[in-house]
């Protein structure tokens, strides 16, 4: 008997009953896609190769596809059937995470795994509580305005119409009107608020602080294709089994696949190739049972974020690299970024059960500014979290130091207790950097089972991030205190992961132009968030699709020229609507013009 | 001895403070009496209830299914993981075992993602604290650590939460004893917390999909769930765990082991 016809459950199982087939994927409760068989072989010379479908992956491989380009995604985790693969349990989503070994270190070395990197089709999509706050015009501008951390090679208006794209494509629930940064509105209305989110309205109201209720975050208040709505469940971090919050899974490699793009997944690229003309020629690979492939492609885009992305392009090195493919300007690796993500804890007299709606919900932005009476350049934003009984224990351990009857005295509380998250813009520092681990201890861990080089990370805080986040965690147990909390704790951590392969203006100062192409290897991109010479205190997951839609264009527009030439073409692509999935355009977004 | 008998032997009584009687066992401790996630499965999607019926039906393996740990070890780690996690308020049947899971993760290796690099890997950790866990024993009084009082144990247990083992220096030197104290109560914590009846514990409404929620505000309960009733939990009154303070890891921007995702 399948596992689908076992005691069906009292809602109606959902998807289609009995086994599922292989072809078929079920992507949330509604949506169904089948999957063609492989359309390429290795010695075909395919245009694109994509090394991670991820937010940035997902959203090129649907892109390229839909232009008519032969395009294959390379993903080192499984392609998931959302009813089959996920469950609505905190324990069981270990699997959606990126868990292989990294070794973390510095003097505050970054929590890796199911803390910010993701692994399977469609990536950390899949886990992100999916708050999709825009940058501010003033991040792209970050040295020009305060003296610290760099410039962006484009600015907030090149990314803008991509910004409105995304939101749609999405789509954005949120505030009708949005109002930091460029004020804007958004194509689906706000959620209703949860415990977490009346704390956050409370506590910034009685301090006069404004305040964002029901958004932006990339989850459906009202159905949009074959996608439902929320059903307010609480488990978005776990993998959204309704179909409602977006990920590239749900919203762009659909339709990927519908226009011949190819999905190889549990397949591991080893290291890109490079030809005897300077460019590369393909893409080295293992495949899920462990078999070394080489795939021909006249181009490579590797969007596996800002670990796995400069471990493979330093694994890459071969003779003219020898410090790592598109490394000669020596940053490749370094520059990582993670933000500030304490958590601050407040019991209340009155039950909250944080447990329910979406944990990102409700946000304000009004500290996101460097302000001139602050003894810091840049800012922060105060969002909410949610977390689930096993997670909050953890933070209980953290903020309280609680073990043993202490422990089980405090989660008898749990039901009473509301989270606020910081996010703190920690600047770009050289030496916070992914390396390759050398093995030095003398540890045999140094090594994945494929036999490559796993990641170093190394991350220190400096003076500016410290004393950020010593004001951001003060403040936010301000707002915390003023909700009415009877006691108020916090946990140290960080959340998302930007940076390692940043985009510049000139050769010297990065690992890639403003589109993602390598200054040293003309047809060798990289596309995700490593690209990001500075971060803001927004979320970084809308930039990255974003940035991800407007290089698609700029592929198009480029056409062969990126398969034949050296030239770099500058042009700004125009912004091609006409590629977003269908049914996008049912709602506009509100902007000032 | 054993164990239990020492909790009976050795501890005050759980007593009820208005009328002073003894307090029995709960089938069901915590502030929501007669809430069951369990009896709700019916309402869960197939793969989540099967998922959480192995989970439960696994554990009532128990220690048979230890794979990792050697007998010795293990022992030790029962006893450990005994009092980071305490259920003596349960009823017999109603405890839930924590070492199998934990057993099971460093067996199988499944890692959080990632080690710091002044740690062992998880499997040398854990190795490496059962021997000084043990040696500790030995050292303060002679006999196994599973052997002594459950309050040397607590003794024992807190020098090490306060990163200033008692005893056995040499091996807690050869790692970062913050990091490993939160690297094992999070995976009890994790296992324990991953529960239905740890979820009617505190009250959590368990797997919700696809029915989902509709009363979001104010702490409201589902009519399937059940609204608290408070009343005071009292643990053993000897013993040292049941305080609230930070350990040697809070002074400064630290990462934990296992954090999950947040914002």
């Amino acid at each position: 008997m399948s596992l689908f016809e076992y005691n069906a459950p009292l809602l109606g199982d959902v998807g289609k009953p009995g086994k599922p087939e292989d072809d078929v994927h079920r992507l949330g409760s509604m949506q169904q896609i089948k999957v063609a068989p492989p359309r390429f072989k290795d010695s075909d010379l395919i245009d694109y190769a994509i090394v991670g479908v991820g937010s940035a992956g997902g959203v090129l491989l649907q892109r390229l596809a839909r232009a008519g380009f032969k395009v294959v995604g390379f993903e080192a985790g499984p392609f998931w059937d959302t009813e089959r693969d996920w469950v609505s349990d905190e324990a069981g989503s270990h699997k959606l995470y990126w868990n292989d070994l990294r070794i973390t270190g510095g003097e505050h070395p970054v929590a890796l795994g199911a803390n910010n990197s993701g692994k399977g089709v469609g990536g950390g999509s899949v886990h992100w509580a999916s708050f999709v706050p825009r940058f501010h015009p003033s991040d792209f501008e970050v040295y020009t305005r305060d003296g610290v951390g760099a410039d962006w090679p484009i600015s907030y208006e090149e990314i803008e119409p991509y910004y409105e794209l995304l939101e749609q494509e999405m789509p954005v629930a949120g505030p009708a009107r949005y109002p930091w940064g460029k004020p804007h509105g958004h194509p689906y209305a706000p959620h209703p608020m949860g415990g977490v989110g009346d704390t956050l309205i409370k506590g910034c109201t009685k301090l006069g602080i404004p305040v964002s209720a029901g958004g932006p975050v990339a989850i459906l208040s009202a159905s949009h294709g074959d996608r439902p709505h929320c059903i307010y469940r609480g488990f978005c971090i776990q993998g959204c089994k309704v179909g409602a919050k977006a990920s590239t899974l749900v919203t762009h490699v659909p339709d990927a696949l519908k226009n011949g793009a190819e999905i190889r997944d549990n397949c591991m690229v080893a290291r890109v190739s490079m030809g005897k003309d300077g460019r590369t020629d393909g893409v080295v690979y293992f495949d899920a049972e462990g078999k070394e492939h080489f795939q021909r492609a006249r181009a490579v885009i590797v969007c596996g974020y800002a670990i796995e992305t400069p471990r493979l392009l330093l694994n890459s090195a071969c003779p003219g690299h020898e410090r790592g493919l598109a490394n000669s300007s020596g940053t490749l690796g370094k520059y990582l970024m993670v933000q500030a993500g304490n958590v601050i804890l407040g019991r209340f007299e009155e039950l909250i059960r944080m447990y329910k709606a979406p944990p990102a919900h409700a946000l304000t932005e009004e500290f996101y500014e460097t302000d001139p009476k602050h003894d810091f350049a840049r800012g922060f934003a105060v969002q909410t979290v949610g977390p689930l009984p096993i997670a909050f224990a953890k933070q209980m351990m953290a903020s309280k130091g609680v073990w043993g009857w202490g422990m089980r005295r405090a989660m008898m509380e749990y039901n009473r207790w509301s989270a606020l998250g910081l996010l703190g813009e920690i600047l770009p520092w050289e030496d916070n950097r992914i390396e390759l681990a050398d093995g030095r201890e003398g540890r045999h861990d140094a090594r994945d089972r494929f036999g490559l080089p796993v990641a170093q990370v190394t991350f220190s805080l400096k003076d500016n991030d410290k004393k950020m986040i010593e004001f951001g965690k003060n403040k936010v147990m301000e707002i915390m205190w003023a909700a009415g909390a009877v006691e108020v704790v916090q946990e140290a951590r960080y959340a998302h992961l930007v940076g390692a392969c940043r985009m510049s203006k000139t050769p010297d100062a990065g690992v890639c132009d403003k589109f993602g192409r390598t200054w040293d290897v003309p047809n060798l991109f990289v596309m995700d968030g490593s690209v990001m010479p500075t971060q803001g205190s927004a979320n970084p997951g809308l930039t990255i699709q974003a940035l991800a839609a407007r290089t698609a264009d700029y592929l198009i527009s480029q056409n062969d020229a990126i398969f034949t030439s050296s030239l770099r073409d500058m042009t700004e692509p125009p912004c091609r609507k006409s590629l977003a999935p269908p049914g996008t355009f049912r709602h506009g977004i509100p902007h000032l013009r | 001895m054993t164990d239990r008998e020492r909790v009976k032997g050795e501890r005050e009584p759980l007593r009820d403070p208005a009328t002073g009687a003894a307090l029995p066992q709960r089938e069901q401790p915590g502030y929501y009496p007669g809430f069951s996630t369990l009896s709700q499965k019916k309402y869960w999607d197939a793969t989540t209830r099967k998922v959480v019926e192995e989970r439960v039906a696994g554990h009532r393996l128990g220690q048979k299914s230890i794979r990792f740990f050697t007998h010795a070890e293990a022992a030790t780690m029962l006893a450990v993981v005994d009092r980071i996690m305490p259920q003596e308020d349960r009823t017999e049947e109603r405890r839930i075992p924590i070492l199998p899971g934990i057993d099971e993760r460093l067996y199988e290796n499944r890692l959080e993602g990632f080690r710091f690099e002044d740690m062992p890997p998880d499997q040398e950790a854990y190795r490496l604290a059962a021997r000084a866990f043990e040696q500790m024993a030995q050292t303060l009084h002679g006999i196994s650590f599973h052997e002594i009082s459950i309050r040397e144990q607590e003794r024992i247990l807190r020098s090490v939460h306060d990163a200033k083992p008692l005893a056995a220096i040499e091996l807690w030197k050869q790692m970062n004893v913050e990091r490993f104290w939160a690297l094992l109560v999070s995976d009890v914590v994790a296992v324990y917390y991953a529960h239905p009846w740890a979820w009617d514990e505190v009250g959590f409404g368990g797997p919700a999909y696809p029915r989902g929620y509709m009363r979001l505000e104010e702490g409201e309960p589902e009519p399937w769930e059940v609204r608290e009733q408070r009343y005071e939990w009292v643990a053993p009154a000897d013993s040292i765990s049941d305080v609230e303070e930070p350990n040697g890891t809070d002074k400064e921007h630290q990462t934990y082991p296992g954090q999950g995702g947040t914002h």
